[in-house]
């Protein structure tokens, strides 16, 4: 590895330019897990560019450096997140409403013209506006892709808890994109 | 329908040859994620394609999926601010 004395700018110029191109991304998904919360967003992306920043020697030069740096901020979030959500959950029984059925999203539009005709910003805010137990999990699966074991480990809850949330997060999203559609005037 | 009997694909029972409309539609997430094992896949998906009522609605929540994935990415910019932010600790950190 490099040479302590002509390492410094070297490493960092290395770095800045491998890792600050993906700061809009980090910021995107920082947003989603946090629920909208620009300033904690803003936080958590500088705490983990700098744990990348420090663990920069561990990475390797052409493997994914994005993909490196959302997993760091998705980790740092969680330890956060587990250490701020040893509170019983908050989930209530109200909503589960199953498959096709009168009054959902699919009953409405059986042909999901709604996702060609609503922006980007409703299902952004239809995300951000969940509570933390539905959002974490929609935000790690559908949007960051990751399988239910993994979400699962990540999260530190059974691979059951992860299908049932999933489940029931997505179903809120649905009946809010419903309300958003009917404000619009898209769906009547 | 609680957490862990949701979906009888979790047993890991042999997928039986025929499923009714009722046990696929509570596979419909497991499905389209990719997450079934291949005999429930297999089970499900000869289910689907030939149910017309399964078929437009598992049309439907792949594509609800698939609008979440690309719009939830959103199209935020991190400010000026954070970035100067980040180099000025980074640069702090260089030991220079």
């Amino acid at each position: 590895m490099n040479q302590a004395s002509e390492s410094g700018d070297d490493r960092r110029r290395e770095f800045e330019s491998e890792a600050l191109p993906h700061l809009d991304a980090l910021y995107g998904l920082a947003l989603r897990l946090t629920g909208g919360d620009e300033p904690r967003s803003e936080d958590l992306v500088q705490d983990s560019v700098l744990k990348a920043w420090r663990s920069w020697d561990r990475f390797e030069i052409g493997t994914n450096c994005r993909a490196w740096l959302m997993t760091i901020l998705r980790n740092t979030f969680i330890n956060q997140y587990r250490r701020d959500s040893s509170r019983p959950s908050r989930v209530d029984f109200d909503e589960i409403s199953e498959g096709p059925g009168a009054g959902t999203l699919y009953d409405a539009d059986p042909e999901g013209r709604i996702f060609d005709r609503l922006v980007n910003e409703h299902v952004i805010r239809a995300i951000q506006e969940l509570p933390d137990e539905f959002r974490v999990p929609i935000v790690l699966a559908d949007v960051e892709g990751l399988g239910y074991q993994e979400v699962a480990d990540t999260l530190g809850i059974p691979i059951g808890t992860v299908k049932s949330r999933l489940f029931r997060g997505r179903k809120r999203l649905q009946t809010r994109l419903h309300r958003f559609a009917e404000e619009m005037g898209y769906l009547p | 329908m609680n957490d862990e009997t949701r979906g009888a694909a979790g047993t890991r029972e042999a997928a039986p040859e025929e499923l009714s409309c009722e046990e696929s539609l509570a596979l419909v997430y497991e499905y389209l994620d990719g997450e079934l094992p291949p005999d429930w896949n297999d089970a499900v998906r000869r289910h689907v394609e030939k149910c017309r009522l399964c078929y437009p609605y598992f049309d439907f929540e792949r594509m609800f999926l698939d609008y979440v994935h690309e719009a939830g990415e959103g199209t935020e910019r991190a400010s000026p601010e954070l970035e100067r932010r980040i180099r000025d600790l980074i640069s702090g950190e260089t030991g220079d």
